[in-house]
């Protein structure tokens, strides 16, 4: 199953391979990780994807919890939270096919950022079942590039 | 970690450099030795010790013990810290000096072992350039340590080794190393005598760890699952040891008649002469030790994590037990095994707060006690008694007729090391000191010297294997040259015996870079050349006594070599992977199954 854990960290030298280190050492898998400075400067939060049964979460969230620099570790799966990526899909563009790209864009409330004579960048943004159609709705297109930043997510609050 | 208001440090405010605060740190938190080879990247900080100790009478002198290769030195460092319970410290050059730190960091951090290691690096300059001597410390220890820094802002320096003890000896204990900049070493600045890095998370959660007790409501399910058992069995680890718990434990094991197996790293957490002590269980345990996890309905893990020496097959471990499991780390509960009951703390506090709340219970285990004594009359450790060759065994047995449990016993990794841990009396805690987890052959000699030094008052014995001793050889002279007086004790069967063992029982007897046959090693001979007073080398049963107690007794280091039955076999064996259904229990130890499984050629895939 698909967890989406947040990390809190102190934001100094060598947090991320601590962090990444615990992760190859004990053999877990990660979908993607992305870090980043919080409101607080001197704390970073970062956002793990992770597959793995429901005992292998409960040691990837106690093992991160052990590491000196752990602030706080949230598995968001367990609350109501928004997750979102961001895509950058250069997509070929021979003939008539410059207007299909721009159609499937819209569809996705994606933006068209970049435009040469033979390609086109589609900024997507979204949830990963949003960005995985686009980019599926895109594929048949000859996708030349594609770059993603991995998800993050955030809380949502109590209403 | 929390500081209480101190008085002003006599030092604070007076300018001094990075190397003198390190020097001056290490003064304040109460070292005695440091373990450490100088060299380029970290000469400051040997001069500024050189300085501290100058114009000092010697009782207040930091005392510096140079061994031959820096592994030895780390080995040294978690001897002591293992004989004494305090933070060891070493202190080493960068680049190789650094790296062979990292066999003894690992092992600390897989016994958990507080022990503090501060390398010189490359300026801050320097870094990454490929300077002369630089290796990515940080990198390189990050996999295995419980905490590593790069001191990169010189005004930390203070504060940063400060806290690195502090690391190093809460919650679950462990190494932390502080890799310093040859620059940071020199900088100029005020000592302050007091003050910690601010470690937002591992504050909150050691202060919550530390103040963790067991609520009522927890200690009423844990005693309803008590008084539904008829055969509860203690299962105490290396945790007991490092919590200082052992009182508590036997105090516990006495008041609720419980008896008690114990781990490798948990021997000594009760006195192993006592009744209700049934000794090791796990791979190497004794058959009344591992009959005793087979039948009991209620097992109360304390300290200690289910590791596969120990529960090889997790699916039928104690298969007719309920699980209480009490931990300091909240990741060893569930890690392994689900239990029943769990509580994350620390096992002093734990095992109080259950006395007291089950003062008043009462239940009769009487006739379970009675039934592992009855195992442990039935199916002692055994061995061979009719060889004309000397059995490791009964050497051992000899030994420890005239230390009588009160030696501190170190040793290699290996047949002798198993040994160790089965016929020897222990009747204290970190009396017996060796690499448990990691299994780091040549731990023994330099282990030893640091014990000693932690514990002049006691008779110190490493007891080796001529595979183990070669490899830190080289620490027998650092022995003799600061007249650490050990007893090293070389169990000689001329080869890896435990490899050798699982070759004869599971590789068809092919010795594939086992034997030592072809080696001309005259260890005696390179004994005395190290200066050993002390050196002889027997083969014979009749010498054994009188050898054993002029050793012993020996004022100086001391060298014995004893030459034994190469086919000696430890038992009893749970194989790899296997339940302790299918344990043999070999020639010399009843089995209380008719049928000993079979041993089979087993895919060396799944012998771990």
């Amino acid at each position: 199953m698909k967890r989406t854990i947040s990390v809190l960290v102190e934001n100094h030298f060598g947090v991320l391979a601590r962090v990444s280190g615990l992760f190859s050492a004990r053999g877990y898998n990660i979908d993607s990780l992305c870090v980043g400075e919080t409101e607080i400067p001197s704390i970073s939060r970062m956002t793990v994807v992770v597959r793995g049964d429901d005992s292998v979460i409960q040691q990837i969230m106690k093992q991160l919890n052990k590491l000196v620099d752990t602030i706080k570790v949230e598995d968001l799966t367990e609350v109501d939270f928004i997750e979102r990526e961001l895509v950058l899909i250069k997509v070929s563009v021979n003939g008539d096919r410059r207007r299909e790209v721009i159609e499937i864009a819209s569809i996705f409330r994606a933006k068209v950022v970049d435009v040469s004579p033979s390609s086109m960048v589609v900024e997507v943004t979204g949830s990963e079942g949003k960005v995985e159609a686009c980019i599926n709705m895109l594929r048949p297109l000859g996708i030349q590039e594609l770059v993603r930043t991995g998800e993050i997510a955030i809380a949502r609050s109590a209403k | 970690m929390t500081t209480k208001k101190k008085p002003r440090h006599p030092l604070a405010g007076e300018m001094m450099s990075g190397a003198d605060m390190i020097i001056q740190v290490f003064a304040d938190e109460g070292v005695e030795t440091i373990f450490g080879y100088n060299g380029g990247q970290v000469l400051p900080t040997y001069d500024a010790l050189f300085r501290y100790n100058e114009n000092k009478k010697t009782q207040q002198q930091l005392h510096l013990v140079v061994p031959a290769n820096e592994q030895g030195a780390g080995f040294m460092a978690s001897g002591y810290a293992r004989a004494t319970g305090k933070v060891g410290v070493f202190l080493c050059t960068s680049g190789p000096g650094a790296t062979n730190c990292v066999t003894p960091i690992r092992d600390a951090m897989a016994d958990s072992i507080p022990i503090v290691l501060v390398t010189g690096q490359v300026p801050r300059h320097c870094i990454g350039t490929d300077a002369f001597q630089e290796a990515p410390v940080f990198n390189i220890m990050s996999a295995t340590t419980k905490h590593v820094f790069l001191v990169s802002d010189e005004t930390k320096i203070e504060a940063t080794v400060r806290t690195a003890f502090a690391i190093a000896r809460s919650g679950r204990p462990g190494p932390v190393v502080v890799d310093v900049p040859k620059d940071v070493q020199n900088f100029v600045g005020p000592y302050q005598g007091e003050g910690l890095l601010e470690l937002k998370g591992y504050d909150i959660r050691q202060k919550i760890a530390l103040e963790s007790r067991i609520s009522e409501h927890e200690a009423k399910t844990f005693f309803q699952m008590l008084a539904k058992s008829h055969r509860p069995l203690l299962y105490a680890g290396g945790g007991i040891i490092n919590a200082n718990a052992a009182k508590e434990l036997r105090a516990f094991s006495a008041h609720f008649n419980i008896p008690v197996v114990t781990t490798l790293m948990g021997i000594g957490s009760v006195d192993t002469t006592h009744e209700l002590s049934l000794r090791m269980l796990g791979m190497h345990g004794t058959a009344y030790a591992n009959y005793a996890v087979e039948d009991c309905d209620f097992l109360i893990a304390v300290g200690a994590r289910f590791d596969d020496r120990v529960a090889g097959k997790v699916a039928t471990f104690a298969p007719n037990a309920k699980i209480a499991h009490i931990d300091i780390d909240a990741a060893e509960i569930g890690k392994v095994r689900q239990p029943d009951w769990a509580f994350v703390g620390d096992a002093r506090a734990a095992l109080q707060d259950l006395m007291d709340a089950g003062a008043t219970f009462k239940r009769d285990f009487s006739k379970w006690v009675k039934l592992v004594n009855k195992y442990k009359k039935e199916h002692p450790l055994d061995y061979e008694h009719n060889s004309q060759l000397l059995q490791p065994q009964e050497v051992l047995e000899e030994l420890n007729k005239i230390t009588r449990g009160d030696a501190i016993v170190c040793t290699g990794v290996g047949q002798h090391q198993m040994w160790a841990a089965q016929y020897f009396d222990f009747h204290q805690p970190r009396s017996l000191i060796t690499s448990g987890s990691m299994g780091t052959m040549g731990f023994g000699l330099p282990a030893s010297i640091g014990a000693q030094i932690g514990r002049p008052d006691k008779t110190v014995i490493d007891v080796d294997g001529d595979g183990s001793l070669r490899m830190n050889i080289g620490e027998m002279d650092t022995a003799v040259a600061y007249g650490v007086p050990i007893k090293l004790l070389l169990l000689n069967n001329r080869g890896d015996g435990m490899v050798l063992q699982w070759q004869r029982l599971y590789f068809g007897k092919r010795f594939s870079g086992t034997e030592k046959d072809h080696r001309q090693k005259d260890f005696v001979k390179a004994a005395q050349a190290d200066g050993f007073q002390f050196a002889r080398c027997i083969d014979d049963r009749r010498q054994l006594p009188k050898a054993l107690k002029e050793f012993v007794d020996f004022e100086g280091p001391a060298f014995l070599e004893v030459r034994i039955d190469r086919d000696a076999s430890v038992y009893p064996m749970v194989g790899p992977g296997m339940g302790y259904q299918e344990m043999i229990t070999g020639p010399y130890i009843k089995s209380r199954v008719d049928i000993q499984p079979e041993v089979h050629d087993i895919d060396p895939e799944d012998t771990i």
